[in-house]
């Protein structure tokens, strides 16, 4: 399939797709990750304050050594980090007042804007904890870049008058490059919003008689077509005809996938017209089914199914991908069913308060004034080649400007040892195998 | 000197088969052979008897019928040797393959044997009738090749002359250079000789060694200058026949073009490649534009938003066309429909393992990853 190929070399397909497992493994890396640095950090800060704290004094240590042991063991305790869970739901709240916060806007932020800009800090915190940066401050940078990357031009401190709070623009700007490197500078977000129109489209030419029939199931003529859109199931929610039912699961997909698709992981793990597609299901499922069964053919009949027939692939020749494609659509739409909003339910706000709580303590403190740290870092001289390999590693996991450029010294360093060979290592590697 | 004398005392009793006459009464006789029966006469009864047509040998049970052209002088004494080497000419100019058309080595020798065997047949007499046909076949089968096969003898044996008269050319140039030069050595030295005498007969005795170094060492100067001058010219001419040969090569090159066709007779021909024909050139590369998978795009589809746009001078005059938005839209709607992130993400994974362990190429092999699974699911 064509178009199944021209996704397939989207940056969404090819470095922001993931597996279940996959996706719980890095979130669980990122997680360990940042527990350490926020471990070392808290360390490091208690150290430097005890040392100022001591020099001020006089000598106070040699008079009560057993209760400064005894604190220091208290305080080590103390240090309760966030798991991966925990860091989720605090993500997701943030992409829930994300989609306020362009609410504010008037007139507010399309859609489009706010699903890039959820989106941008969902792909961020795959690779980021909560912990080191707080979505707080990363959120209003996050939806002024979508504001730049999907057309819709905002000035900065139009943008920055918009946000409840005293929110300066230093304030927006500050992490715009530590997220650009989160997203691993690819800022295309393939949405399904557009795709459901397409269908809508479709699906209303054929209700009025001009629908084509796919390129596939050419056999099908607009009266064929129109005829078996008459008599499917009637849907859940009565409606006076059949254009008024496609614009109620219309209306009804577009919003679920404002709410729903946006706050979990469909994004990471369906493609843009599986969501689409799936969220119509929910919305209308023997309408879906109808639309689906045009493109890709219809169940196999009783009769050559029981037959066990290798040729009843004749039949149909797409019944395989349609198998597959209507397995994957239901694991989506089931995925898309279980999102509850958290402030619909008193319990999940409970919880996320204690979260907020949990976090105020194990927040890594060196990282709290981030536009501080982007004034320090734009008076270190400009490093081209430090971007740049940023952009070439994997997942970036974020660290002050003088913590990468070490690193990438370190990295560049191990590196030449290990490639030994002045000329560098062995271009066919499967040729060594064969001796 | 014996066999030249033998064959002057056989020759002078030789007597014409035909009218017996012989040579002691005729000095001036001399004898003639058709190719057709080998039968000898002399010159008067050749013109006596074909001179008016064609006719019947006068050799008693010969029965071949004589044509006067054809008659010649005999080349070899023995007549089966005549034969023999006329039969050898003959078959040679038909089947005349050269060793480059050839696929190997083997293959030339061969048809080499298969040569030398028909040769034999003709002959000895063996199967005469049978081998003829299969030269006469063989020689209208390959009109095309036999005649370029020969032209390129001639031009061959031509160059091949021209090469020798050119170095014989040569040879006597430079053998008259050396003679020129050898005189004009002895020449100087005489008068740098006379010279030098002169000189010490007219000087004071005082300036005699002087006067004997400085002659010899003029002489010493004149033969080296002579000796780099020949040089020069050595080198000249071996350039010069540098380029004689690599000329032949060339010549040589060309008779590969020469188009052959596999026969019957002659087996192990190389086939000539004719240079495949250049396909007409695909922009897309094999991709067709405009085609879909999942739905066939149409040019209006009813929509009371749109149909506002549509109808919006405002819009439409920049140039602003819905179609554009219709096959976005579509293609957004089906485009990755069929990808099972599931597996090939996975499959992805896997392969991006394997490829982490060598530096720096992370990307490209999650890059080749993709491009593998799309292979696939292309191929299923």
């Amino acid at each position: 399939m064509i178009e199944d190929d021209i996704y397939r070399t989207s940056s969404q397909f090819r470095l922001w797709s993931y597996t279940e497992t996959s996706l719980q493994s890095l979130r669980a890396n990122t997680n360990a990750a940042a527990i350490e640095r926020v471990r070392t950090a808290l360390r490091r800060a208690r150290e430097a304050q005890q040392s100022t704290a001591s020099s001020a004094v006089g000598t106070p240590i040699t008079s009560q050594p057993g209760s400064e042991s005894e604190g220091r063991g208290n305080e080590e305790k103390e240090i309760d980090c966030l798991t991966p869970e925990e860091e989720l739901v605090f993500v997701r709240y943030y992409c829930e007042q994300l989609l306020e916060l362009g609410e504010t806007y008037k007139p507010p932020l399309p859609t489009l804007v706010r699903a890039t800009a959820i989106q941008y800090l969902r792909r961020f915190y795959l690779s980021n904890s909560p912990m080191t940066y707080n979505p707080k401050q990363i959120m209003a940078c996050a939806l002024f870049v979508a504001t730049k990357t999907e057309n819709y031009y905002m000035s900065l401190r139009q943008f920055a008058d918009g946000i409840p709070g005293n929110t300066t623009t230093e304030d927006v700007l500050a992490p715009e490059f530590l997220l650009m490197q989160g997203l691993r500078f690819t800022f295309d977000i393939r949405h399904p919003f557009r795709g459901l129109e397409g269908g809508a489209m479709e699906l209303t030419a054929i209700a009025q008689g001009n629908g084509q029939p796919a390129p596939h199931m050419v056999h099908q003529t607009p009266e064929d077509l129109r005829q078996g859109l008459m008599s499917i199931a009637p849907p859940p929610v009565p409606s006076s005809s059949i254009t008024d039912r496609i614009g109620r699961a219309h209306g009804t997909t577009r919003e679920m996938l404002k709410s729903a698709a946006q706050m979990t992981d469909v994004y990471f793990l369906y493609t843009p017209s599986q969501i689409w597609l799936s969220a119509f299901l929910l919305a209308d499922r023997p309408l879906t089914e109808f639309y689906l069964d045009t493109k890709l053919g219809g169940p196999l009949t009783s009769t050559t199914a029981s037959t066990e027939d290798p040729n009843n692939n004749l039949q149909n020749p797409l019944y395989d991908l349609r198998t597959k494609v209507l397995a994957i659509l239901n694991d989506c739409a089931a995925l898309l069913q279980s999102y509850m909003p958290l402030s619909s339910d008193p319990a999940q706000m409970k919880n996320l308060k204690r979260i907020a709580k949990k976090l105020y303590h194990c927040q890594n403190p060196e990282k709290v004034n981030l536009a501080a740290i982007q004034k320090r870092g734009s008076q270190l001289p400009p490093s081209g080649a430090a971007s740049s390999a940023a952009a070439d590693s994997g997942p970036v996991t974020s660290e002050s400007e003088s913590d990468r450029l070490a690193k990438k010294r370190k990295l560049d360093r191990e590196q030449k040892t290990r490639n030994a060979d002045p000329f560098g290592p062995e271009l066919v590697p499967d040729r060594t195998k064969g001796h | 000197m014996s066999a030249t004398s033998g064959v002057a005392r056989r020759d002078e009793d030789e007597v014409c088969p035909v009218c017996k006459s012989s040579r002691y009464l005729n000095p001036n006789m001399r004898f003639l052979i058709n190719p057709e029966c080998y039968h000898k006469m002399c010159e008067s009864c050749v013109d006596r008897i074909f001179s008016s047509g064609p006719s019947s040998c006068p050799v008693a049970g010969c029965r071949k019928t004589l044509r006067k052209n054809k008659f010649r002088q005999q080349t070899f004494e023995d007549i089966g040797v005549e034969r023999e080497v006329d039969i050898r000419r003959r078959v040679m100019q038909v089947l005349n393959r050269r060793e480059e058309e050839f696929d190997s080595k083997r293959a030339y020798d061969d048809f080499l044997e298969q040569r030398e065997e028909i040769i034999a047949n003709l002959v000895s007499g063996i199967d005469v009738v049978k081998t003829e046909a299969k030269l006469k076949r063989y020689a209208t089968d390959n009109v095309q090749s036999i005649r370029t096969n020969q032209a390129l003898e001639v031009e061959e044996s031509q160059s091949f002359q021209a090469r020798m008269t050119l170095e014989q050319e040569e040879a006597r140039l430079r053998r008259q250079a050396a003679r020129e030069e050898y005189e004009n050595e002895r020449r100087e030295m005489q008068a740098g000789r006379n010279d030098f005498l002169l000189r010490l007969a007219a000087g004071s005795p005082a300036d005699a060694a002087a006067i004997a170094r400085e002659g010899h060492k003029v002489l010493l100067k004149k033969s080296s200058a002579r000796r780099s001058e020949e040089d020069r010219i050595r080198q000249k001419q071996a350039a010069l026949r540098g380029t004689d040969v690599k000329r032949t090569a060339s010549l040589l090159n060309t008779a590969d073009t020469a188009g052959t066709t596999d026969t019957g007779l002659v087996k192990g021909l190389r086939k000539i490649k004719a240079p495949e024909p250049e396909k007409p050139y695909d922009p897309f590369d094999g991709m067709v534009p405009e085609k879909h998978d999942y739905y066939t795009l149409q040019d209006y589809y009813p929509s009371a938003y749109l149909d506002k746009i549509r109808k919006d001078t405002r819009m439409q005059a920049g140039g602003y066309d819905l179609r554009e938005y219709y096959s976005r839209s579509l293609m957004e709607a089906f485009a990755g429909l069929g990808v099972s992130i599931a597996e090939e993400v996975a499959q992805r994974d896997a392969t991006s393992m394997l490829g982490r362990s060598k530096p720096a190429s992370t990307e490209s092999a999650a890059m080749a990853a993709v491009g593998n699974t799309v292979a696939s699911e292309n191929a299923t």
